[in-house]
């Protein structure tokens, strides 16, 4: 007598594929950061520097006051004044330093305030602020002490 | 003369394509996905510029101003970018050695400065000199997306 073999078909159960696709459409939909990991880049000089030489005559000083009050060169200044005040000086002299100084009683949104204009610059007046400086409280001190008076009154 | 009722057309919507669209997605999200290594909540300034992306690996630098039981309080915050961040006791002295330790094999390693909007300038200018004398020379400044209600 021949025994009838049953052939099983081969195949991989896909019935639960959808379940776990969308759970992990959900799981990278819930964890996904987008908006808050962007900044604005600052480069620190090296500690090991030489000071360098410049025409610090030739510098905007840039100082930022407790509740957001900006002098610009010793002149009180709103936030959309500074760029077409800086806007000569830097058709003129591309690599004009900016110092931005902030007092220590001042908030730090204060001064980022500050600094997201001047970043503003190309779009606004089609010329870059290169050379922008944020000096450390110990570094105006040692200017002090090198040129005997204090560029931020 | 009767009029013959048109046959009912079965509705129902159409699913082959649903597979594809779903791990569309899922690849989507994962090439996009950052996980962050600090989530510590911090009341980030606001600004129309924000050209850099934080790279992946970036080290974290954090003071924020959390609510403790003495009212609210400044806590300082290190991660070296692969780890959490970790609170650091002794501010910025504590931050100095964090920083020393990744500058002493890569000096452009880049480090996240994510600080309360509302923090004392001088304390930024403490951590910015820190960061200074430990050899850091890349920084971003992290912040927020400034939009016209804000």
């Amino acid at each position: 007598m021949k025994i009838g073999k049953k052939k099983d078909s081969v195949e991989i159960p896909t019935a639960s594929m959808a379940d776990i696709a969308f759970l992990l459409i959900i799981f990278f939909m819930v964890t996904t950061v987008f908006s808050a990991t962007k900044g604005l880049d600052f480069k620190l000089p090296k500690d090991e520097d030489e000071p360098l030489e410049t025409e610090t005559i030739e510098a905007v000083y840039i100082k930022v006051m407790p509740g957001g009050g900006v002098l610009v060169d010793q002149q009180p200044m709103n936030l959309d004044q500074i760029l077409p005040y800086l806007q000569p000086k830097l058709e003129r002299w591309p690599d004009k330093p900016v110092i931005l100084y902030t007092v220590p009683e001042a908030q730090y949104g204060d001064m980022i305030a500050v600094y997201d204009v001047l970043k503003q610059a190309p779009k606004q007046i089609g010329l870059d602020v290169k050379g922008i400086a944020i000096p450390t409280y110990k570094e105006i001190e040692q200017y002090k002490q090198i040129f005997g008076y204090d560029p931020f009154g | 003369m009767k009029i013959h009722k048109s046959k009912d057309i079965s509705a129902f919507i159409p699913t082959a394509s649903m597979a594809d669209i779903a791990f569309l997605l899922i690849i989507f999200f994962m090439v996009t996905t950052v996980f962050q290594v600090d989530k510590t909540s911090v009341n980030l300034p606001a600004t129309w510029e924000r050209p850099t992306e934080i790279p992946r690996g970036a080290a974290f630098v954090v003071l924020a101003k959390l609510a403790g039981a003495g009212g609210e309080e400044l806590v300082y915050k290190f991660s070296a970018g692969e780890d959490t961040s970790q609170i650091i006791p002794t501010g910025t002295e504590g931050l100095y050695f964090e920083v020393l330790n990744i500058t002493s094999t890569n000096p452009l390693h880049p480090f996240v400065i994510k600080i309360d909007k509302t923090v004392e300038y001088k304390l930024v200018d403490e951590v910015l000199d820190s960061l200074r004398r430990a050899g850091a020379q890349d920084l971003i400044l992290m912040t927020e997306q400034r939009t016209v209600s804000s």
